[in-house]
Parts: structure tokens; C-alpha cells; sequence
């Protein structure tokens, strides 16, 4: 009898190995079915739909009004819209390209400042002074009726 | 030793008896795990009603978990609390079920604590040597409903909004000291900003540490007397 138990158990085959294996199942399930809400719940919602590469995205032109900037989610990244006259908008990345900070547009001086390292960029994406190696890239934008679109350059 | 028996529990796992060995060598917690969890035995007399205790305390884990889960997404400001649970409710993954959890909670919650102090009024558990331990139920008593009270402010919808606006106007109706209380309710002489803030200090500060303290009491007092016997 005792000897037919520990083949058993040397073949991991027996009945208590059996019930612990499906002890630790149940386990996992249970804690994993809770843990799966939560983990949902703390991460981000989706706030990039419709707007993967290539594709024409389009906001409305009340968003910008003339001579103000504002900041969206473009191809997936921060690209800021200046809207320099009535018809006149512009699109750029709002990446600076020397640390990554997000570009702000100021008015008085008709550029883009980066506010961690001073880097300064035309509306073309060209820098103009500071530390950033390489310009912007800059996307093509257009007012169309009360839309403003963006397109890639 | 390659197996470590723990009352009913049989562990095998190298990993796990080393790291348990790791503790007992430090903190000796053997006897406590013995006498506390695995030989303890429950009296037979206990039933149904004997549980709602324990329940209540599992809802109120249950509270604190959902309740930080909340405060990631709300927003204490009148002008943004009802749009951010709106928020939660709609557009946060399963938002819906954590503030569902944390409303039927509370609700559920009050049922339980009062099915707890009927079951110890009426079988006359909190006579001597017990009195102590009754205290510390009423002031969690106490803390639960002003948790239901400030809680129900903060998602600062038309209901929340009145029911604060007559809760706090309630001890007005007291001669001299009324009107004192009411505006330190308030924090003024309105239901406004200041209050909903008090209002959430209170439900995420306040009382959850009060709970914590007196339920912590509450429980060693049960360890040191016992359960109390059959009727």
C-alpha cells in the first residue's frame, strides 16, 4: 500500500497532486478575474483614435482661433497647429528635437519656443537658436470651410 | 528539511519554506500562526448572525481598494467632480464596476453593521467584560455613517448636493451652538467648494484612519476575550 503511494507521487501522477494543482488554479483564476479590472482601469484610455499615419486628420477651425496655437495628437504624437491668419495655419511636430519637450508657440515673436532648453523654431519646423540638432518635421495644414487639415508633407 | 507542515497546509516549495524559515528564525511567528490561525477553533455555537462582523469588515477592504481606485480619475472641484464620475462611469475601463462596487458597498455595508449590533444588542454580548469593545463598535458605527454622509456629497450631483444642504442645516435646529456647527459643517455659511473639499478630506483622511484604529481595537479586544458564549 505505502509503496504503491510513492511510486505514485514520484510520477507526480497522485490524487494530492492532482487537487493542489487544481487548488492553484482556482487561485490564479480568481485572483487574476480580479486583478484584470483593475489593471484595465489604471491604464490610459485610447485617446489616439483615427489618428495612425497617413490619413488626412482634421480638427475644427474654432478650435484655433487667428494668431493662437493649439495642441493635438497627430500620427500619434503632439503636434501643434498655428493658425497665423484667417487662411494661413501651420502643423508641426511639437517634439523638440534636443530633449523632447513640447514646443509652446509664442505670438509676440511669431516662433516656436521650446520651454526646457530655449530652443526657438521658425513655423517651418527651421531652427532658429538654441541647442536642437535638426528642425521640426513640419506637416501640411490647410484652413478648408470650418475644418483644418492636416496632411503629411 | 524539505517539507513544512503549517496546520492543515503541506508545503513542499524549496523557495517557500526557506523564506518562511527566513521569518520564524527572526520573529519566531510559529506559536502565534498556531494559536491564532491554524489551531484556532471556532466555537460551535457560532451561525449565520456570528459572520456579519467579518463581512462588514471584508466590505470595508473592499471600500478602501475601490475608494483608491476612484481617486485616481475624480476630481474634488465643483466645477469638475460630476463631470470626472461621468467620466469614470462611461469612459474608464470598467469604471462602471469599480464605482458600482464602491456605491453597493456603502449601501451594503450599512445593512451589515446593523445586522452586526443587533445580532451583539439582542444576544447581550456587550455586557461585561464586553463594554469596552461596544464602545469602539459605536464609534465605528458612528464613522461609517459619516462616511455615508460625506461620501454621498462628492460626486456633487442635485441629490448630493440637497441632501448636504439639509443634513448640515439639521444641527442648525440646536439652540445657541446650532448655528456654529452648521457653518463649521460647511465651512461657511453655504453648501459650496469648501465644503465638498472638507467633505473629501474627511471621507479619504479622516475617517478611513479613524476606522482603521478602532476596527484594529476591535478586533484585538475580541483576541484577548474570546468569542462570547451561546445564549
Amino acid at each position: 500500500m505505502s509503496d504503491e503511494i510513492i511510486k505514485e507521487e514520484v510520477s507526480g501522477k497522485d490524487r494530492r497532486s492532482f487537487l493542489n494543482l487544481s487548488i492553484f488554479i482556482s487561485f490564479a483564476v480568481a485572483i487574476g478575474g480580479a486583478l484584470y479590472p483593475v489593471i484595465k482601469y489604471l491604464l490610459p484610455a485610447d485617446s489616439t483614435k483615427g489618428t495612425e499615419g497617413g490619413e488626412t486628420f482634421f480638427i475644427s477651425a474654432d478650435d484655433v482661433s487667428v494668431g493662437s496655437a493649439k495642441l493635438v495628437r497627430y500620427k500619434n504624437r503632439p503636434t501643434i497647429v498655428v493658425r497665423l491668419k484667417e487662411n494661413e495655419v501651420y502643423a508641426l511636430s511639437a517634439v523638440c528635437t534636443h530633449l523632447g519637450c513640447i514646443v509652446k508657440w509664442h505670438e509676440d515673436a511669431k516662433e516656436l519656443l521650446c520651454p526646457c532648453h530655449a530652443a526657438r523654431f521658425d513655423l517651418y519646423g527651421n531652427v532658429l537658436g538654441g541647442p536642437a540638432p535638426k528642425p521640426l518635421p513640419a506637416y501640411k495644414a490647410a484652413v478648408e470651410e470650418d475644418r483644418i487639415l492636416i496632411r503629411e508633407a | 528539511m524539505n517539507e513544512l507542515k503549517l496546520g492543515p497546509i503541506l508545503i513542499r516549495n524549496r523557495f517557500l519554506i526557506s523564506m518562511y524559515n527566513f521569518v520564524e528564525n527572526r520573529l519566531g511567528i510559529r506559536e502565534i500562526l498556531d494559536l491564532e490561525v491554524f489551531y484556532k477553533l471556532a466555537p460551535s455555537h457560532l451561525g449565520i448572525f456570528s459572520c456579519f462582523g467579518g463581512i462588514t469588515f471584508f466590505i470595508f477592504t473592499l471600500q478602501v481598494i475601490t475608494g483608491i481606485l476612484l481617486l485616481i480619475y475624480y476630481v474634488p472641484t465643483t466645477a469638475q467632480a460630476y463631470d470626472s464620475v461621468i467620466h469614470i462611469t462611461n469612459n474608464v475601463s470598467f469604471g462602471w464596476l469599480i464605482r458600482g462596487l464602491h456605491h453597493w458597498g456603502a449601501n451594503i455595508m450599512i445593512i451589515t453593521v446593523f445586522i452586526h449590533m443587533g445580532k451583539i444588542y439582542f444576544h447581550g454580548i456587550y455586557k461585561n467584560p464586553r463594554e469596552l469593545n461596544w464602545v469602539t463598535g459605536i464609534i465605528l458605527l458612528v464613522c461609517t455613517l459619516s462616511f455615508s454622509f460625506t461620501g454621498y456629497l462628492l460626486p456633487w450631483t442635485q441629490l448630493s448636493y440637497w441632501a448636504t444642504v439639509v443634513g448640515t442645516e439639521i444641527p442648525s435646529a440646536m439652540p445657541v451652538i446650532g448655528e456654529h456647527i452648521k457653518i463649521f459643517l460647511r465651512g461657511g455659511t453655504d453648501v459650496s467648494q469648501v465644503t465638498l473639499t472638507r467633505f473629501f478630506a474627511v471621507h479619504i483622511m479622516v475617517l478611513p484612519a479613524a476606522v482603521v484604529i478602532f476596527i484594529g481595537l476591535h478586533i484585538l479586544m475580541i483576541r484577548r476575550q474570546g468569542i462570547s458564549g451561546p445564549l
